[in-house]
């Protein structure tokens, strides 16, 4: 019994440390500029590849390929940046978080169609993983979900650190509480939302990478993790960055518990219900606060 | 109807609505005697299905401000509720249209209890991931419900779907000339969705569904309940698209999960974007040219999905209103030109004639 509950926690603990990663940076560029970023998916598929390609077609080292998969996913989210958000904020304010979600669904499904014409829709293996585990009594702990939860905790104390120590940081959360008053204040605002962009891309590359070494690499891998960190990302309510995070876990426990006592498929359906449920009592999510909006 | 009992307050626009739609009907009746191949035929009636979900979806998001991704889910749900009447209980197809219309309401009805107390992305979200998981449902549905001879049949038809629960009868009144018949019934389906919509959307009731997008805040304030009328809406179009959902699966006499994927959900929307979203005729324009676009792109093969992905996301940043809306802006841009033309040339003469 007691192995069985720890190998359902360690698995719940290391879908939660993806879904965080995922749900960070939706949560991010959503809270600094009301964009959904429903591309996200298709970039976080580009991290795997791009860090696949590296290091298995070109032979080269791991950390090669790791940086390559965050690289990528930057410049993903600073072209995304250039070519679709920009252009939109210069159209009527009012449509942009509709417009903009429906342009990002195009591009991200553009996206997708071309990794599965460059590289083909057979599942391959991602290189960058560690094999064995480390056995403690009665606890089997696979290095790999180790290191999957450990480079996450990293990289949120680091996304953490950036947003709370740096200039780029006060930039960012000044232009999340008042767009207009931050750039009153000389906060130039394009720039933040170019930074939040390639920000968010690059974490969507480390989380790629994290996914594909969990499964395997296809074309669709992004698409699963992205649809659930929507949900933490709701019902933690949109923008909260330590919610999202909490949320992350809370809910592939959750959902770790499920697939074992009710079988996999009702593992979905039942983190549905439970945003249902949470919406129904807080229409703004758990940590959301009820906005006040001059209409 | 209503121009002839208030024949001096005919709008410009509603006379245009009226001529297009005339030669629409024209064209709609002449398309079966020029049209010879079959292919073609079938194509127009599978896009005149695209265009009623994308009216559809336009009352919703264009006039209404519902940014719901549940389109196809409910579109599925009707088509699934007729096939599954017909399946079960051995009814006849034209019998079960209307019933799996409502039922396709009723589901629509719980979504909207669900979502609509929400606004704006978390709608959106919400209804994607129900469709989602109506999706996953359908799909890893493996438990036997009824045995079909030997093959097990799952409740929901499973990753297979339905096959074979009857058609619309026009194969044995018409034989070789069925689909003229099914192409009258589709095109007529369409006008019919189309006629109710311009009616909701005039009527005072939808200049409510407009004033809640256009400013919530002052509609609620004017005595607009945000709730009913929203969850009013979503039924509304939850019966047109269930009824098109029953028609599409008594048409291909199937239905399977594969019209719940993400491709065909973009697909609608890419019509009502690229036509223009909130315009009474976007929806057809935009299911006339990206229709055309997928057959003229049919010969690239796989760079398809690519194209409409890029089609999609290119006529959002270059037509925020879509081809309807610009030419709008033309012709607005037109009338002004020539209206300042007119003006200086009467300047001109009068100055003349003060002369």
């Amino acid at each position: 019994m007691l192995d069985i509950l720890t190998s359902i926690i360690i698995a719940g603990l290391t879908t939660g440390a993806l879904y965080a990663l995922a749900t960070v940076g939706l949560s991010l560029v959503w809270g600094s500029m009301g964009m959904l970023n429903m591309a996200h998916a298709a970039m976080l598929t580009l991290g795997g590849y791009a860090a696949f390609s590296l290091s298995s077609a070109l032979g080269l080292p791991a950390v090669v390929g790791f940086a390559g998969a965050v690289l990528a996913g930057a410049i993903a989210g600073g072209l995304l940046y250039v070519f679709i958000v920009r252009n939109l904020l210069n159209n009527d304010k009012a449509t942009f978080e509709s417009n903009v979600m429906i342009a990002t669904v195009g591009i991200g499904i553009a996206l997708e169609n071309a990794i599965l014409l460059t590289f083909g829709g057979q599942p391959l293996k991602q290189p960058i993983s560690a094999t064995g585990s480390l056995i403690i009594g009665p606890v089997n702990l696979p290095y790999q979900n180790m290191l999957i939860v450990i480079v996450v905790i990293a990289l949120m104390a680091l996304v953490a650190l950036l947003l709370a120590r740096t200039r780029i940081g006060r930039a960012i959360r000044a232009t999340a509480q008042n767009r207009e008053a931050a750039q009153l204040m000389g906060v130039a605002v394009n720039r933040v939302y170019f930074q939040v962009l390639v920000l968010s891309g690059a974490l969507a590359g480390v989380c790629g990478v994290m996914v594909s070494s969990m499964t395997q690499l296809s074309p669709p891998l992004g698409n699963d993790p992205m649809l659930k960190a929507f949900i933490m990302c709701v019902v933690a309510g949109l923008g909260n960055l330590p919610g999202a995070v909490a949320a992350a876990f809370g809910l592939a426990l959750l959902e770790a518990f499920v697939q074992y006592a009710a079988g996999a498929r009702w593992g979905f359906p039942s983190l549905l219900f439970v945003v249902i449920a949470v919406l129904i009592w807080r229409p703004a999510g758990l940590f959301g606060r009820a906005q006040i909006r001059r209409m | 109807m209503t121009t002839s009992l208030r024949p001096m307050s005919v709008s410009g626009s509603a006379r245009l609505d009226l001529l297009v739609s005339l030669a629409l009907v024209g064209a709609a009746v002449a398309l079966p005697f020029m049209v010879d191949s079959r292919y073609v035929l079938g194509q127009v009636v599978l896009a005149l299905f695209y265009a009623t979900i994308a009216s559809q979806w336009n009352l919703l998001f264009g006039f209404s401000g519902i940014f719901s991704l549940a389109q196809m889910a409910i579109f599925a749900f009707g088509g699934y509720a007729t096939a599954m009447i017909c399946f079960y209980f051995g009814w006849n197809v034209w019998a079960a249209l209307f019933p799996g219309a409502l039922a396709a309401v009723v589901f629509s009805l719980i979504v909207g209890l669900a979502c609509l107390r929400l606004t704006g992305v978390y709608v959106a979200l919400l209804t994607l991931a129900i469709a989602q998981t109506m999706y996953l449902l359908i799909v890893t549905d493996t438990e036997c419900f009824v045995m079909v001879g030997s093959i097990c049949r799952q409740l929901t038809g499973g990753a297979v779907g339905f096959a074979r629960f009857g058609d619309l009868g026009t194969r044995e009144f018409l034989k070789g000339q069925w689909l003229v018949g099914n192409y009258a019934i589709v095109a007529t389906l369409f006008a019919v969705t189309m006629i109710a919509t311009y009616i909701i959307v005039k009527s005072p009731i939808g200049l409510a569904f407009k004033a809640l997008k256009d400013n919530p805040g002052y509609a609620v304030a004017r005595g607009v309940n945000r709730f009913q009328a929203q969850l009013l809406v979503f039924g509304i179009s939850a019966f047109f698209t269930g009824l098109a959902g029953g028609f599409y699966a008594a048409h291909f006499q199937a239905i399977g999960p594969g019209i719940l994927s993400m491709s065909q959900l973009m697909f609608i929307i890419a019509i009502a974007v690229v036509g223009g979203v909130g315009t009474f005729w976007g929806p057809l324009v935009g299911t006339i040219v990206l229709v055309a676009a997928d057959e003229l792109m049919r010969e690239a093969g796989e760079f398809r999905t690519l194209g409409l992905g890029l089609i999609i996301a290119l006529s959002i940043v270059l037509m925020p209103k879509g081809l309807v809306g610009r030419l709008g802006d033309l012709v607005r841009w037109l009338r002004r030109r020539s209206g300042a033309a007119g003006r200086s040339k009467l300047r001109e003469s009068t100055a003349t004639a003060g002369e």
